[in-house]
């Protein structure tokens, strides 16, 4: 039994030149992720109040699921700009949906999307593993933090604000880093990803 | 008359409502706050068609915003007015978008950001053609809820059932979307859509004199707050 040889990567101009199947795929995991986004605000609502009168900043704890488009999109997709702009696109379909930061999700997502991005881009698109994918995860909650903390909490102090983007950024890593990454590969072992890398590597690893 | 709002291109509407985000960082004083607040809602109470669908939006963000007031007034030196400016501040931001973002209709905006703002044509349509696919979602949920509980795998009363229950028809329900996918874009390759030279667009995408009104109108009421921080 013999593993074929790992493919060399392309170029990034040939990364940038998106097939069909990349724009429908970004296009298709921001419909499904701006519904759960939509469903984890009418959580977060309910969970929040308990948190909030608690210890405010601990509400940054619930802000790792609206980070997994990037990190999904990114994983699956592997080209450049996948990660932005999913996270964007399904941040803009939970604003259609009605929420409660009106179309300033939009800026969210945007901001959260480039956090994801970042860590990919650094890595040239080339790694995808666990590891990258909590980076990608931090990175994004972090993003997101920065902007919540000067947006919605512009008033609290400046330590408040720091241990709220270490909050966000923990559960970025947590939940759509090492979760987004789990989700990836149990999508992959159905065959629903045997047109992009994560899915081929998988049947590769497990060829007979 | 009360279509004239919701009727809009929904160019100018997603740009009324992005305006509120500039608008709302000019609010650092509870007066501006309220007087902003209130040149939204005296337009609002004018032109929008139903006052019960605005006003449940707008209630979700005003609940949103009490968690603001309270942490502001917690870490933020304890002062009342500052907490409650912050408050008014994040009604700013979300309310307006919250409200116009229901009348915005998918396929219209599609449309116009491939034709009027001249975005590359391919990531528009594919996910223009994504959100057509959203009914189609719900019928393939309940089709798996259907499954799942004809097959006796269905969930008890307790919420921990139900949580499990309910994520397992959501993975379900992403495995069903990327076949879609997959399907969806050999469709479209097969019409050409990867390879063509010049494209054409089944609808129009007219701009008129009410999106231009429409427009002035949110970016007058985005001016509000500004005017009034300016002159202090």
């Amino acid at each position: 039994m013999t593993v074929a040889p790992a493919r060399p990567r392309p170029d990034l101009g040939t990364l940038l030149r998106y097939r069909t199947i990349d724009l429908v795929t970004v296009a298709t995991l921001s419909v499904a992720f701006g519904v759960v986004f939509w469903g984890w605000n009418q959580l977060y609502a309910v969970i929040t109040a308990g948190l909030t009168f608690g210890f405010p900043p601990a509400a940054a704890v619930l802000g790792g699921p609206w980070l997994l488009a990037g990190v999904v999109g990114g994983l699956v997709v592997r080209r450049p700009g996948a990660a932005l702009a999913t996270e964007l696109l399904a941040a803009v379909v939970s604003g259609l949906l009605g929420n409660q930061w009106g179309l300033s999700v939009v800026v969210s997502g945007a901001v959260q999307g480039i956090g994801a991005e970042i860590v990919l881009a650094v890595l040239l698109w080339r790694r995808f593993g666990v590891t990258v994918a909590a980076w990608s995860g931090a990175v994004a909650g972090l993003a997101g933090g920065l902007y919540e903390a000067n947006l919605y909490y512009s008033d609290w102090d400046a330590g408040w604000k720091l241990a709220y983007m270490g909050f966000f950024a923990l559960s970025g890593a947590v939940v759509a880093g090492i979760g987004g990454w789990v989700l990836v590969r149990a999508l992959a072992r159905t065959g629903a990803l045997d047109s992009f890398g994560a899915g081929r590597e998988h049947h590769a690893a497990r060829a007979v | 008359m009360r279509s004239w709002l919701p009727g809009a291109n929904p160019l100018a509407l997603v740009a009324a409502g992005l305006l509120a985000i500039p608008a709302s960082l000019a609010v650092r004083d509870v007066r501006t706050g309220l007087v902003a607040l209130g040149a939204y809602a005296l337009v609002g109470a004018l032109l929008l068609p139903s006052a019960r669908r605005a006003l449940g939006r707008v209630l979700v963000v005003v609940v949103g915003s009490v968690s603001i007031v309270y942490s502001t007034w917690l870490l933020g030196g304890r002062d009342i007015g500052t907490a409650v400016a912050a408050g008014l501040r994040v009604c700013l931001l979300a309310a307006p978008g919250a409200v116009l973002a229901a009348y915005v209709d998918p396929v219209r905006l599609g449309d116009q950001l491939g034709q009027r703002l001249h975005l590359p044509a391919r990531p528009v349509t594919a996910f223009t053609a994504a959100l057509q696919r959203f009914e189609h979602l719900g019928a393939v949920w309940a089709q798996l809820d259907r499954a799942r509980r004809s097959r006796g795998l269905g969930p008890s009363r307790s919420p921990v059932a139900r949580g499990r229950h309910a994520a397992s028809l959501a993975f379900g329900l992403l495995v069903s979307a990327m076949r879609g996918a997959s399907t969806q874009a050999i469709a479209m390759d097969a019409r050409g859509f990867a390879t063509a030279q010049h494209r054409t667009w089944a609808e129009p995408a007219p701009w008129t004199r009410r999106d231009t009104a429409v427009l002035l109108l949110g970016a007058a009421l985005a001016a509000v707050p500004v005017v009034l921080h300016l002159a202090g």
